[in-house]
């Protein structure tokens, strides 16, 4: 399963052949056609395994921190270990699966509602009156996921890091406004520092 | 599509002039019609747009092919590759066409409701981005095709085609931050309007992919009001 978002990953849905995925996932042509009709439908297979288990850990870590700021930022901080640990999965997760059509973009909609539908958790902090859009929680995971997709379509999914303080304003100002999101900037930026120490920590510790 | 008219000059059989309203381009009559070249290779090129933007929508980017725009456009293969070197370039010219159009779009609407004499206040600002975010959804409403050209992640391997949409993105953002830019305020913060931008038409792809074009119109007052919040 993990040789066709390999295969699509690296090479883009359209150039990767099933002959390039068996070459990822090993096995015989005549059994890949035992177990899928097509390419599109072992995309479909294996999007639904990897996006499930790269959602719940996304849910998870959001319930690691108290308050919905923190378990937003805790999240989008999850999904960018996730694509620059595994940046050719990730593209084929995020990018590529645009290009694959139905019915792996049937079940990328339903995800997007559901994490839509756990940011939209914030609703229940802000009196009625100031309520924000319905479309409020898919507009957030929209704008997080096209910028995931902007990194990994220019090749450079570490640029991402950058981003977070911008994000974490950008999905607290759609929800509470432009005095909370200037907030939310600055927390998020003392996490990015605290997040790059970690990681240039881990590289010379790597190289030591 | 942009709209196409074609005078007919002395050759013609009927001396009044020929037009054509090139929304739904129509076929130029086969075989000798005197009507002059370079006006039936331009006629040619805007059928094969508007095929390339259908054809997207038909099949998406994973089995658009240059034989279906092809058709589509009621061409022949060899007048396609007169045009454009592949599918690719055919669908890059169509999206740089359309994207132009679409900005012109919301330039015109946010410059006409600056006319008024006065100072610029804030409620003007907002009601000039408000002007032009409706223009925008209107214009994508009314070509649902085109809704789905623009707002669809192409193929990244397609580096011409990814730089276009991102120069989309960077465009309506630079428009977005013109119109509402105090001039005595705060700097807003670099790169905002690019998350908006990409969230907005993150969900303009998501309905134009469902292929009925009223449920582009809901997404107007909402749309606009979550582009001006955190502004």
């Amino acid at each position: 399963m993990e040789g066709v978002l390999a295969a699509c990953g690296e090479l883009g849905f359209r150039e990767a052949s099933v002959r390039a995925i068996l070459e990822r996932s090993g096995g015989h042509r005549a059994q890949f056609y035992q177990h899928f009709e097509s390419k599109e439908d072992c995309f479909a297979q294996a999007y639904a395994v990897w996006i499930e288990r790269l959602s719940v850990s996304l849910l998870e870590a959001a319930a690691t921190v108290q308050g919905w700021e923190a378990g937003v930022r805790e999240a989008i901080v999850r999904l960018f270990q996730f694509v620059t640990a595994r940046p050719a999965i990730a593209r084929a997760l995020f990018v590529e699966v645009q290009i694959a059509g139905e019915p792996a973009l049937a079940r990328h909609d339903a995800v997007i509602e559901r994490l839509a539908a756990a940011i939209d958790s914030a609703r229940a902090e802000i009196e009625p009156a100031e309520a924000p859009p319905e479309a409020t929680g898919t507009f957030v995971v929209g704008g997080v996921e096209s910028c995931v997709c902007e990194a990994l379509s220019a090749g450079d999914p570490d640029r991402l890091w950058d981003a977070l303080p911008e994000l974490m304003h950008f999905a607290a100002g759609s929800y509470y406004g432009k005095e909370e999101a200037e907030g939310a900037f600055e927390r998020a930026s003392i996490v990015l520092a605290r997040e790059r120490e970690r990681l240039t920590g881990a590289e010379e510790g790597a190289e030591g | 599509m942009t709209e196409l008219r074609l005078i007919g000059g002395t050759a013609l059989a009927e001396p009044a002039p020929v037009e054509l309203e090139a929304a739904t381009p129509l076929r130029l009559p086969p075989g000798r019609h005197g009507i002059p070249a370079d006006l039936v290779r331009a006629h040619q090129r805007l059928r094969l747009l508007d095929a390339a933007a259908t054809a997207l929508a038909e099949q998406g980017y994973g089995r658009i092919t240059a034989a279906r725009v092809t058709e589509l456009a009621g061409v022949s293969s060899r007048t396609f590759y007169q045009h454009f070197e592949d599918l690719w370039a055919c669908l890059l010219a169509a999206y740089e066409s359309e994207a132009a159009r679409l900005c012109e779009e919301i330039e015109a609407v946010c410059a006409a409701s600056v006319e008024e004499p006065g100072p610029i206040v804030e409620a003007d600002r907002r009601d000039r981005a408000r002007a032009g975010i409706a223009a925008a959804l209107g214009f994508l409403a009314a070509e649902p095709n085109v809704a789905r050209l623009l707002s669809a992640e192409p193929p990244p391997q397609i580096a011409a085609l990814s730089a276009a949409r991102r120069d989309l993105v960077e465009r309506l953002g630079t428009l977005l931050r013109g119109v509402l830019a105090d001039p005595d305020g705060p700097t807003p913060l670099p790169g905002l309007e690019r998350r908006l931008i990409g969230a907005g038409l993150a969900m303009v792809a998501s309905r134009a992919a469902d292929g009925d074009p009223r449920r582009l119109h809901e997404l107007e007052p909402e749309l606009t009001e979550l582009l001006l919040t955190s502004l």
